[in-house]
């Protein structure tokens, strides 16, 4: 459904990514690993053109676009058809939870506002906000605040949520409701495109784990092979870092 | 001379003074109309480094705030009828440069003079607001156009309008220099009048007070419309 052919992305001199290719089905829940710097968000901001790639290649069902000159038109319609989940939450600071949810659907996709209203509380109460339709960020916990930004993209029904360190920011004790509600949207068959630091949410709810460094896949698998038997050196040396030794994997 | 306040005289000028109000707030308005959203665009265009509009903004900036309101409006409008009548004669066009109406010189001065004072506020407005809040707008399909007017826009007017505010009381009395170039605003009527009976104290207790009060109603009109602008940040951050 979402291809990405050798995809290069530099900042100055510093070569972010290196020639990434990547393969998603519909239904797929990938998660990317890799330690900082390693590529990562950029990956992710370059298939939304937050960021603009150097090279490759997006095939998008039927929609095939050169990353590095795509025209405003393709750009928005891939747009219309991703959605993406902040590592800041980057809600609309000026619009209640309802609002922000609604914004697309309205502006971007011309929805009827009644509709959009439906709609929208029904995502709000998706990810547990019954209670904050009109809750300004700024009345919001970080988790809260995290939950409604998962609803915004959701509520657009895209092909793929694309989700950039969604926990990162988060308390301790807040992390645990956002997996939550990322673990529902999972089960109901939403494709999403994780990178994240949560090892636990790559082995319960990811379906392959993609593993970079270098700005390169060093290593993909399912997270049973990934984590119980990783080939590459590299791999090996990240999950001893990232995995204390008394939790190694096991089923 | 009279001894003491001649109050009927203080009476009669304040409403000839008053009558010079509206011209003063036509300048301001209209001023404030052609202001806005340029210095709203050429504030972007600093903060996104355009080539050219950008170095241009800047040195039109310095250019404008480096020089006294007064020294511009000698400038204006001893240079621009120079021109017309250049221009007149060329194409021949039968009019006199000198009929012109003063307002017309007014609204030039004070348009060009509060757009370089705007392109400073939203600068520094624009920036307060995340560039995150742009890339959201983006990623749910909003165009860069509708982001601006429904997310980047709001939020940057609650930051700005203090300093819009502080910018459009001084456009207001600002335009007390347009008796320089014999504009029949407020400090001109009342000094006209007072011309004939030498009575300056009363006349200018009357623009005082004049200037006083529209610049209170023009403050007390802001603070309304920022604590209804940002009612968004009633709570403190969570």
């Amino acid at each position: 459904m979402l291809e990405i052919q050798s995809i290069k992305k530099s900042f100055g001199k510093n070569t972010v990514l290196d020639g990434v290719n990547l393969k998603i089905e519909k239904g797929d829940v990938v998660v990317v690993l890799g330690p900082s710097g390693s590529g990562k968000t950029t990956l992710l901001r370059c298939i939304n053109f937050l960021e603009k790639a150097d090279e490759g290649k997006a095939i998008f069902g039927d929609i095939q676009v050169d990353l590095h000159k795509a025209s405003k038109k393709q750009i928005n319609t891939i747009r219309k058809r991703t959605a993406f989940v902040f590592q800041n939450y980057n809600l609309f600071n000026n619009k209640t939870a309802l609002e922000n949810v609604t914004e697309g659907l309205i502006i971007g996709r011309a929805i009827p506002k009644d509709k959009a209203i439906k709609m929208g509380k029904e995502a709000l109460d998706k990810v547990g906000l019954s209670e904050k339709y009109n809750a300004y960020p700024s009345e919001l916990s970080g988790g809260q605040q995290q939950r409604v930004g998962i609803a915004r993209a959701v509520v657009l029904n895209p092909d793929i949520i694309l989700f950039d360190e969604p926990t990162s920011a988060l308390d301790p004790e807040l992390v645990g409701e956002v997996l939550e509600v990322m673990k529902t949207i999972a089960k109901e068959g939403t494709t999403m495109l994780v990178v994240t630091h949560e090892m636990s949410f790559a082995k319960d709810v990811a379906n392959r784990v993609i593993f970079m460094d270098g700005g390169v896949v060093v290593e993909e698998g399912s997270p049973k092979e990934f984590f119980e038997n990783p080939k590459e050196e590299r791999t090996q040396r990240f999950l001893r870092r990232v995995l204390p030794e008394d939790y190694i994997y096991n089923i | 001379m009279s001894n003491g306040l001649d109050f009927e005289f203080l009476i009669d000028t304040f409403f000839i003074a008053l009558s010079g109000v509206p011209v003063a707030m036509i300048i301001t308005v209209i001023s404030l109309l052609i202001a806005l959203p340029l210095g709203f665009l050429l504030a972007l265009t600093r903060i996104n480094k355009m080539p050219i509009l950008s170095q241009f903004s800047r040195v039109y900036v310095s250019f404008v705030r480096g020089t006294p309101v007064i020294v511009q409006i000698f400038i204006i409008y001893n240079s621009v009828p120079l021109l017309l009548a250049t221009i007149f004669e060329k194409y021949n066009i039968q009019m006199n440069v000198y009929d012109v109406n003063p307002i017309w010189y007014a609204l030039i001065v004070f348009s060009l003079n509060t757009t370089a004072t705007l392109i400073e506020v939203f600068r520094s407005a624009i920036n307060t607001v995340s560039k995150g809040q742009l890339e959201a707008a983006y990623s749910v399909g909003l165009t860069t156009v509708q982001a601006f007017i429904r997310i980047i826009i709001p939020q940057t007017l609650v930051v700005g309008l203090p300093n819009i505010c502080n910018a459009t009381v001084n456009l207001i009395k600002a335009t007390s220099l347009g008796y320089a170039m014999s504009l029949p605003e407020i400090t001109l009527k009342a000094q006209v009048a007072a011309n004939a009976s030498y009575n300056y104290i009363e006349a200018y207790m009357d623009i005082f007070i004049i200037y006083l009060i529209i610049c209170s109603l023009v403050e007390y009109g802001f603070k309304r419309m920022e604590k209804r602008l940002r009612k968004y940040k009633i709570a403190p951050a969570a």
